[in-house]
């Protein structure tokens, strides 16, 4: 018998777009993905907070990664997704302007980071995969939920 | 409560009310009768206490819709009362055409009581009606009137009963007299009704038996020298006469015999819902009656000798543990066996495993399993769906099983557990198991995007649930009936549930759902500011009022307003919160806090009252000073819930805060 949590995918991860730059995460780490609907504003929460959805019968905070990575915050539209990812029992959903694709990263394509990284979601990226012609930044799901950091750029406060 | 002469119209809808109820308990005895009935399909001997049962409730019905004169239903009990009579005197033999009979007139005695309930025009009962006197036949319909006005009970004791004990010991084993035997015996005299093992009081066992027989002293003096001893089971009253409680254990009794019995309510009293919230919002006002009371204490603790003080402060800690227990007490009161949405399940199994042609088993385990009545109503759609799903997707017709190497007969398992503070429920069948290649299929069909691979049984699980999907054809009733697996997804999250998937192709597939067994319910006000929606417990409010805006007075930082014969101090959560002020020219003030220490909470204006379910906002992230939770008030949408005695203290200690807000964040 297949036990729900049984499967993880090992190299499998969501790919997804802010601000023109490709993230990826894990599929490891995504419990799913949803179109963007109603997300209730929650008073006097941090800058990058969007608010609270339903998730599973949990009050999940929405985290806008523009908001997060220092970009300026867009409306959202049809592509917009939030991506519902777990750590521990704790759900957080994330904002990004798209997401559609499972890619299969072969680890030997994966590098560190460049120390010359520039911009805010730097400190968040955990590796960098070079696929074709195109650069995917492999986030680190705990570096982008430590919301310990300081944050500089873009968040108002 | 009133002694006095009360309005007719009431008095008989309470009489109206008495009767539904009455007419539930007699469906539920019926309804679990005719399953136990089913057995005896083709057999000369039917158990004679499932036919005395089901008469007496047949009987009842009769009798009390005649008194609310509801013609149809009277007339449908009293044709289903005349065959049970016909069986009962063994001029027929119970033919399954006879059973289904029996259950469709009991779902259309239904539909007719449930019509007059709702107010809803009756369906026809001619057709169920034509069929069930075709089942008595001219003969006995003719002859019926008569004994129908004789005491039933006369027809219920026809043989005499006995309960015979035999507690086997070495030498009679020796002598080849063992329970086997003994059994074989006495069903050659007549029916065995009841067996049961007991514990005797020097610990060894012994085996009882309930046996209807003519038994002469021949037979008897031959038994009793076999260490069976026998006794005379009298009835001490009619069974008319018998009260309820009686009768109940006699049902229960009875479906330990039935292939799915269900449990029996033997002792369970009848209490409105309505009546234990209104206890425990009593509960709810003595908790802030104990708040108040610590306050005050606090004032005045300097002035108490130390050693009354200690002496106060111990009580005050008795009354606090003593509320808990109290409050937890009335919880528990709500707590009902998931028997009540199980018992269903054996009707709608049967139905449908006879629409679709197939053979299923249905296994019933943890019925006295307690979850709260809450979860009781809105669990029995979910459950309902599932069962259904085992039956028309999960089990295969008899002819694909025997062809796989199975029993021509499915078994759907369901089965309720609690762990700690979950309860657990699960469905599973032995049925053709989830294809998952089909369930990719069929979501990419629908537009779904499908991760690569195999899909896991999580995967499997989020694309059946997403809307939009169905394995079959949109045509096949059985499982469209009612909801989807969307809605049943969300019904489950919606009360703080989760649901996961077990399968495999051909061997079968498993639904699991985790439950609270309680939740956290509390009466609110909804209120709107701006464009939000807030809710705020109602137990929290000492008084609602509203104020036209120009009433509203600046007072240094402060608006206040004149109630009472004091200055009230405003809250406006618009500006606590960062929203548009209001453009009516009326605020709506809830009134928290007592005497000088009370406030007013300005919101634009309240747009109802709600039962909502609580739940905690666990994540650091989005914790605000002032929220105490959120809730869903049914379209997914979260609705937070304001916390007064938080705003209050806030208010208190930083009113320079509030009134300057956070405005300029954005």
């Amino acid at each position: 018998m297949m036990r729900a949590d049984a499967v993880r995918g090992g190299d499998s991860y969501i790919v997804f777009t802010i601000a023109g730059t490709t993230y990826a995460l894990p599929s490891g780490e995504v419990r799913h993905m949803e179109m963007i609907d109603d997300i209730t504003r929650v008073p006097n929460a941090p800058s990058f907070i969007d608010g609270v959805v339903f998730s599973r019968g949990q009050v999940v905070p929405v985290v806008n990664l523009r908001a997060r990575f220092g970009f300026e915050r867009a409306a959202f539209d049809l592509r917009s997704r939030l991506i519902v990812v777990q750590t521990g029992s704790r759900l957080i959903g994330l904002v990004a302007d798209a997401a559609r694709e499972f890619v299969a990263i072969p680890p030997d394509l994966v590098q560190p980071p460049n120390e010359a990284l520039a911009g805010m979601s730097g400190r968040y990226v955990e590796g960098i995969a070079s696929m074709g012609d195109r650069l995917i930044l492999i986030l680190s799901l705990d570096r982008v939920l430590n919301f310990a950091e300081p944050l500089t750029v873009g968040t108002a406060e | 409560m009133q002694d006095g002469p009360s309005d007719g119209d009431s008095m008989f809808s309470d009489f109206l009310d008495d009767y539904f109820a009455e007419c539930d308990e007699h469906l539920m005895g019926v309804r679990r009768l005719l399953l136990a009935l089913e057995v005896s399909v083709g057999r000369a001997a039917i158990n004679r206490t499932v036919l005395d049962e089901l008469f007496r409730h047949f009987h009842s019905l009769k009798g009390i819709s005649g008194m609310v004169e509801l013609r149809a239903a009277e007339d449908l009990a009293h044709g289903m009362e005349e065959y049970l009579r016909v069986l009962r005197q063994g001029d027929a033999t119970l033919t399954a055409e006879g059973v289904d009979t029996l259950f469709d007139g009991t779902q259309m005695l239904e539909q007719v009581i449930g019509a007059r309930r709702s107010g809803a025009v009756s369906p026809s009962v001619d057709p169920v009606a034509r069929r069930i006197a075709r089942l008595v036949g001219p003969s006995a319909t003719g002859a019926s009137r008569a004994p129908s006005a004789a005491d039933p009970a006369s027809l219920s004791r026809p043989v005499p009963r006995w309960r015979c004990t035999f507690a086997p010991s070495a030498d009679l084993v020796a002598r080849g007299v063992r329970v086997d035997t003994v059994r074989k015996r006495l069903s050659s005299a007549g029916e065995i009704l009841e067996a049961v093992p007991r514990v005797t009081a020097d610990g060894a066992i012994a085996f009882e038996f309930v046996l209807a027989a003519e038994l002469d002293d021949v037979v008897s003096a031959a038994w009793r020298a076999d260490g069976i001893a026998i006794e005379s089971i009298v009835d001490e009253a009619p069974p008319e006469e018998v009260p309820p409680a009686a009768r109940e254990s006699a049902g229960a009794a009875e479906s330990e015999l039935a292939p799915s019995g269900s449990v029996a309510p033997s002792h369970f009293v009848r209490v409105d819902l309505t009546r234990l919230d209104e206890l425990m919002r009593n509960v709810g006002d003595l908790v802030i009656s104990r708040a108040r009371l610590t306050d005050t204490l606090s004032r005045v603790e300097q002035r108490i000798p130390a050693g009354d003080w200690r002496a106060i402060q111990e009580n005050a800690i008795a009354i606090d543990r003593q509320l808990r227990t109290l409050r937890e007490g009335i919880m528990r009161v709500r707590l009902v066996p998931v028997g009540e949405i199980f018992r269903r399940m054996p009707f709608v199994v049967r139905d449908l495993a006879r629409e679709t042609g197939k053979r299923v088993r249905l296994e019933l385990r943890g019925q006295s399993t307690e979850i709260d009545k809450f979860l009781i109503e809105r669990m029995m759609d979910p459950v309902l769906h599932l069962v259904r799903n085992a039956v028309s997707h999960g089990i295969e017709t008899v002819e694909e099983r025997l062809a796989a190497g199975k029993r021509p007969e499915g078994t759907i398992v369901l089965s309720a557990a609690t762990a700690g503070d979950l309860v657990r429920i699960d469905i599973s069948d032995d049925g053709r198991g989830i294809d998952p290649d089909a369930v990719v299929a069929r979501a990419r069909a629908a537009g779904l995007s499908v991760p690569p691979g195999t899909p896991d049984a999580a995967t499997l699980l989020s694309l059946i649930c997403a809307p939009g999907f169905s394995t079959r054809d949109e045509s096949d009733r059985a499982s469209g009936r009612g909801v989807g697996m969307s809605v049943v997804q969300s019904a489950i999250e919606g009360l703080s549930g989760s649901m996961w998937l077990e399968t495999e192709k051909g061997t079968g597939t498993r639904f699991g759902v985790e439950l609270p067994v309680t939740i956290a319910i509390a009466d609110a006000l909804i209120a709107k500011v701006g464009t939000e929606t807030f809710a705020v417990p109602q137990g929290s409010i000492r008084e609602v009022v509203e104020v036209p805006v120009a009433t509203l007075l600046q007072v240094e930082r402060n608006e206040v307003v004149p109630h009472r014969g004091a200055a009230l101090p405003v809250l406006r959560l618009s500006r606590l919160f960062g929203l548009p002020e209001t453009t009516r020219d009326r605020l709506h003030l809830f009134v928290v806090g007592v005497g000088g220490a009370a406030i007013g909470i300005a919101v634009d204006r309240i747009i109802g009252q709600r039962e909502i379910v609580v739940r905690a906002i666990a994540d650091s992230l989005v914790r605000v000073e002032g929220i105490s939770g959120a809730t869903d008030l049914g379209d997914g949408h979260v609705v937070l819930i304001l916390d007064p005695a938080v705003l209050l203290r806030h208010m208190r200690e930083r009113p320079d805060r509030i009134v300057t807000g956070r405005k300029g964040t954005a």
